[in-house]
This record gives structure tokens, C-alpha cells and sequence, in this order.
């Protein structure tokens, strides 16, 4: 370490940074999103927006048995029901069930079978609401942020966390290259070039640091039997399985008796429930219903621990009596269940996780002016060269072009994703697929076009276009369903998830429109000293 | 609930107001080009600094519990330390008046404990 440990540091930063920031940001925009995961899917199934207008007054007993009476006309001799009762974040009654395995189907075809076996009610009337469009909703930024797309899971999550390791290497040897990180606390000078863009990347990253920590290390620990397998291979060499069996409190699995026995009643086990958590139940799964041995399992709902694992109660269906509370987890597995549980933060209620979500914002405005601060950096090498007529080097316009198709070409994606799910025919087959291929096609597109030409004018192409598209989709929403702005912030508190969403996009529209027109401002002839790559981040920062 | 968190992102703005002026550069901000806060006004800024901070968590433990409130104090921190930075480089002097809402949610912070 001939230079000292700051400078090796921030060699460290700046290539562990550089290398995986492009990608860092699709996660960090997909996971931020993920927050609201369950209101997106809402927004983008306006079937079930008239449904949910009226406040729910029904009781969880009445929303159980009104689905158990579906469910035995649909699917009585279904494997397993599953049910999502009616509760802060979801105003409708979903089930869904599996059959028992048939010989000679594909995990495919049992998968796409899946899809069509559920059903959603309406509380208030007990009817079946419209049939929602075929859409994966809010699950396909959730999946996109650590399974990726167009290739499988596993090596999705393989890149994924390979980046995020990268990600914890730079923020540590951020943190200690930083050497002024006190005294430039509160410090934001802005209209000053490199100096700005540094300001900026240090608010973002000092002042959440705990945030940014904190979600990428659990989110490797969310993985940590995938990326750190040897200790369970030792335990347990091939039966990983079995492992998870140990490990995790699940209820046991029982056989079905092939008996026939009629169901018990599920209300006063709710109320059992209620009694012993002070919350009603909100998830209910019948293994084996209609049989001797059915089991009845109710969820508590999260909300009072930071784990993930939430405690259970499971009933026999049969007879109606208390089986057994889910046993005492082990201190190890609280531990996980709570870093877990931090990450998928399912506790935080609205205000919580409306910080969650301007956090993660932050993060991605952190992963932004990190990369642009490498372009700034790199190009003053150049400043000569381009005085005389000549070229930047191909690194600064590689950077360049991937900076513009990663930081104002994502919010296109993203916009175009939910375009096309108000435009693309609900009929269509193959209906999610199109939707994400969307999603990819105008990334890819506007990818390319910066490869073509990463200039200013392409900063602000595709920041204007990007504004339009997002500020854009409250009025699509209008136009194509009956739930406009106007509907849903004066309708029941489900709708106001539709409002929330439209408002939210529409923000965003406006601050990537802001950065559309800070850069193309007329110089004043004071501040025109040396053109200052273009960037949006400190637009960002400042709505944040 | 939400009074208390709302008293608790109010308690670390003035906290992280307070730390900010006892800063030479913020403080010349406000007080002119060259003023320095003398010791012993910086070692009591610095003070009801962390006292403003440490009340802050103690209202968010208040709202949210021992196992919540440290997460949505996190988010607190980071939201005042934002308002503190952008308010101290945009309106300076606004930015030390707002700090004096620590003493309503102080308030509010004592009528829930009681």
C-alpha cells in the first residue's frame, strides 16, 4: 500500500462502482417499486378498481366463509386452498387453489394450469369481480431486481449478487475514502461541476447510509444459501431439502386420509386467532379440505415484528380443535427472519414505507452520480484534446452512452411497461410476456440510440421522453378506465392506491422533466465556463 | 402514532440544524463571510444536538416500538438530514428559524408520555 489506505480506497470505489452501477440501478429502481408492489399490481388490474370502491365493512369471518362457499362449488377436491383475506393494503378476497398432481404433466403445464385456478371476490357482495386482466403486475419489478429476465433464476440471482457484493465493497471503501464525511455533512454546493456531483453523490449516500447498508446486506442474506452453500453441504451434502425442512418451521405436511369429513366451520379459529395476536388473520391455507385430515393454517399478519416468519396457528379441519401454535423459533432464525424480514420490509406501514421508498430513491440517485461522477472525472483528462477538435477517449463514451441508457433510459422502460398494460388488447395471449418484452424493447431501444450518439441532445431526448411517458400515465389512466384522479382521491381507501400510484409517476414525470430542462437552460454567460456533462441525479436529490 | 414519528422527524431536523450551524462553514453562511462560532455557543450546539437526536429516537421508539422504531428512525434521520442540507444551502436563515420546531415536538413527545 505504497499510496495509503484513502487512496487505495478510492481506486477500490471507483472500479467496484463503475463496474456494476448500470445494473445496480435496474435493481435498485425494480426493488424501490417492489415497496409498493401489491398497489401496482392493483393499478394494473382496473377490473378490480370498481370493486373495491365501496369501504370494506365486512368482518375477515364473513370474507372467509363467503370463499370457502366458492371454493367448495370450484374446487372441492382441490389439494390445498389458499386465501387472502381483506385487510389495510388489499380490499378484495383472493383465492386460489392447487390440484392434486397428475401423472405425466410438465412443471410448466401444472404451472400454467396455476394460473387460471383462483378466483377474486368482492367483499360487499360476495360475487365474483370482473375478470382481471392477465398481467404480472408489481411481481415482475419484484422479480426483475434479483431474478433478472430472459434467463434463469438462478443465474439472474448469480448476477445479481455478484453486484451486490460489489455494491457492499463499495459503499465500506466509500465510507473510509471519504475523508471529509463530518465536516461536508450538510454540504451541497451546487452550479459547480465536479464539485456538485460529488456533493451529490455524498448526501445521497452519507445521510442513508444505515439504509443503504442495510439493504444490500440483507439482500445477500435473503440469498445466503445460494452464495454461501458450503456449510449446509457439509451438514447435509446432497439433501439441501432436507435442510430446509430442519431449519424452517413449517407445518407438517399430512396425507390425505381419503376420507371424506366435512369441513369446519373457519370463524371461530379466526376469532381464536384474533384473540391470541390482537389482529385478525389476513392469510388462511386448507391443506387436504373435504378430508379427514385437513389441516387449517392461519397467518398472522405482519406488521408487529420485524421478521419475515410470521407465527402460525393450525387447526384441525375436521373436527375445528387447536392443533398447535407454530413452536418458538431459534434465536439463529429470528436473526435471519428479522435481516430478512428488513429487506422485504412487509412490517412498515404506510409512512414507514413511504420512507423505504424515498430511500431507495436516494439509492439510486447514489448508484446515478457515481457513474456520471466518473464520466466528469474522466473526461478533464480530455479537456484539451476536445478544446483542439478532438475526441473523448472510448471509455468516457462508452460510459456515457451506458449512463444515459441505464439512468434516463430505465424510467422509459419502466413507463413503457405500464403503458402496455393499458394499451396492449386484454384478450391478446401470451398477455405478461408482451409486457415485460415491452418493458425490454424500449430499454434495449433507448440503450442503443445512446451507443449511437451519447450527446447532451440524447441527455435530453430521453429525459423529455422519459417525463412525457411517466407524467403521461395519469392521463392513460383516465383515458382507459372509469378510476381517474378524480375518482380515486375522493373514492374508498382502496382506490386511493390507484390515486398514490398516478400521483407518485406523476412526480417522477415532472423531476425527470425538470432534468430535461435544466440542461438545456440557456447558459448564463457567468456559468459557462466549461460544459459539465449533463445529469439528472441532482434534480433527483433535491426533490428527495 | 404518526404525531409521534412526525415530533420525531421534527426533533432531528433541530438536532441536525443545531450541528450543522456549529459548523465554521454553515455558520458563516448565516453570520457573514469569516464568522466563527465562538466555543462555548459550539459546544452548546453541539449538545442540544445530540439531545435533539436522542429524543428523536426516544419518539420513534415511542410510535413504532423496539423493533420498528430503530428502523423508522433510520428513515428519520436520513429525511431531516436531507431537509437540513438543502435548507442550509437555499435559505440559510430560514433553515435555523424551522430548527426552533423542536420545542412544539418536544411538547408533543411529553403529552404522549404522560
Amino acid at each position: 500500500m505504497k499510496d495509503g489506505l484513502r487512496q487505495s480506497m478510492a481506486w477500490v470505489h471507483t472500479w467496484s462502482g463503475l463496474l456494476v452501477c448500470w445494473l445496480l440501478l435496474l435493481v435498485f429502481m425494480g426493488g424501490t417499486a417492489a415497496y409498493y408492489k401489491h398497489e401496482i399490481t392493483f393499478w394494473m388490474k382496473p377490473e378490480l378498481h370498481k370493486a373495491a370502491d365501496a369501504p370494506s365493512r365486512v368482518t375477515p369471518a364473513e370474507s372467509a366463509a363467503l370463499a370457502v362457499r366458492e371454493l367448495q362449488q370450484c374446487a372441492p377436491k382441490a389439494n390445498a386452498w389458499f386465501l387472502d383475506l381483506p385487510h389495510e393494503r388489499n380490499p378484495l378476497i383472493y383465492a386460489s387453489w392447487t390440484n392434486p398432481p397428475k401423472k405425466g404433466t410438465t412443471r410448466e403445464e401444472r404451472r400454467a394450469a396455476f394460473r387460471t385456478q383462483n378466483f377474486t371476490l368482492d367483499p360487499m357482495t360476495g360475487e365474483h369481480t370482473a375478470a382481471p386482466r392477465d398481467t404480472r403486475g408489481g411481481e415482475f419489478l419484484y422479480r426483475l431486481h434479483f431474478d433478472l429476465y430472459y434467463m434463469s433464476a438462478i443465474w439472474g440471482r448469480w448476477i445479481v449478487g455478484i453486484a451486490a457484493m460489489f455494491m457492499l465493497v463499495a459503499i465500506v471503501s466509500g465510507v473510509i475514502t471519504h475523508k471529509r464525511i463530518f465536516k461536508d455533512f450538510f454540504t451541497f454546493r451546487p452550479k459547480k461541476g465536479q464539485r456538485s456531483w460529488l456533493d451529490a453523490h455524498n448526501a445521497t449516500a452519507v445521510l442513508a447510509l444505515p439504509f443503504h447498508l442495510m439493504i444490500t446486506y440483507t439482500g445477500l442474506v435473503t440469498l445466503m444459501f445460494m452464495y454461501m452453500p458450503s456449510p449446509t453441504k457439509a451438514l447435509y451434502g446432497a439433501e439441501q431439502n432436507a435442510m430446509f425442512a430442519d431449519v424452517f418451521p413449517n407445518a407438517e405436511r399430512v396425507k390425505p386420509a381419503k376420507q371424506f369429513a366435512p369441513l369446519a366451520d373457519i370463524a371461530p379459529m379466526l376469532l381464536q386467532a384474533e384473540r391470541a395476536w390482537g389482529q385478525a388473520p389476513t392469510r388462511v391455507v386448507v391443506s387436504n379440505p373435504n378430508d379427514a385430515n385437513a389441516r387449517i393454517e392461519l397467518h398472522r399478519p405482519s406488521g408487529q415484528q420485524l421478521s419475515n416468519i410470521e407465527p402460525t396457528m393450525t387447526f384441525d379441519g375436521a373436527s375445528g380443535a387447536l392443533l398447535s401454535q407454530a413452536k418458538p423459533m431459534s434465536t439463529t432464525l429470528d436473526a435471519r427472519g428479522a435481516i430478512y424480514g428488513l429487506h422485504v420490509a412487509h412490517f412498515a406501514d404506510s409512512l414507514l414505507r413511504a420512507l423505504f421508498f424515498v430511500c431507495g430513491l436516494a439509492g439510486t440517485a447514489m448508484v446515478a452520480t457515481g457513474a456520471l461522477l466518473w464520466g466528469v472525472k474522466e473526461r478533464q483528462k480530455y479537456a484539451k484534446v476536445v478544446a483542439q477538435g478532438g475526441k473523448v477517449g472510448f471509455g468516457v463514451r462508452l460510459v456515457d452512452a451506458l449512463n444515459i441508457g441505464a439512468i434516463a433510459g430505465l424510467p422509459i422502460a419502466f413507463a413503457v411497461y405500464f403503458w402496455a398494460n393499458r394499451l396492449l388488447p386484454v384478450e391478446i395471449a401470451q398477455r405478461t410476456n408482451l409486457e415485460a418484452n415491452c418493458f425490454f424493447i424500449a430499454w434495449g431501444l433507448a440503450a442503443l440510440l445512446a451507443q449511437i450518439r451519447p450527446t447532451r441532445a440524447m441527455w435530453r431526448f430521453q429525459l423529455t421522453l422519459g417525463a412525457l411517458l411517466l407524467a403521461g400515465i395519469p392521463v392513460l389512466n383516465a383515458l382507459t378506465t372509469d378510476t381517474h384522479l378524480g375518482v380515486s382521491l375522493f373514492g374508498g381507501p382502496a382506490l386511493r392506491a390507484v390515486a398514490g400510484f398516478d400521483i407518485v409517476v406523476l412526480l417522477l414525470g415532472l423531476l425527470l422533466g425538470y432534468a430535461a430542462w435544466w440542461l438545456g437552460r440557456p447558459k448564463k454567460p457567468a456559468a459557462a465556463n466549461k460544459p459539465v456533462p449533463a445529469d439528472v441525479s441532482t434534480n433527483k436529490l433535491e426533490a428527495a | 402514532m404518526s404525531a409521534l414519528i412526525v415530533a420525531g422527524v421534527a426533533l432531528a431536523y433541530s438536532g441536525f440544524a443545531a450541528k450543522g450551524l456549529s459548523m465554521d462553514r454553515h455558520y458563516a453562511d448565516i453570520h457573514g463571510r469569516g464568522a466563527e462560532p465562538d466555543a462555548r455557543l459550539r459546544l452548546r450546539l453541539r449538545l442540544l444536538g445530540w439531545l435533539a437526536l436522542a429524543l428523536s429516537f426516544g419518539a420513534c421508539i415511542a410510535a413504532s416500538g423496539w423493533h420498528i422504531g430503530p428502523v423508522v428512525w433510520c428513515g428519520v434521520l436520513s429525511l431531516s438530514a436531507w431537509s437540513v442540507t438543502l435548507l442550509l444551502r437555499y435559505a440559510p436563515r430560514r433553515a435555523v428559524q424551522a430548527a426552533w420546531i423542536g420545542v412544539p415536538a418536544l411538547a408533543v413527545l411529553v403529552a404522549f408520555m404522560a
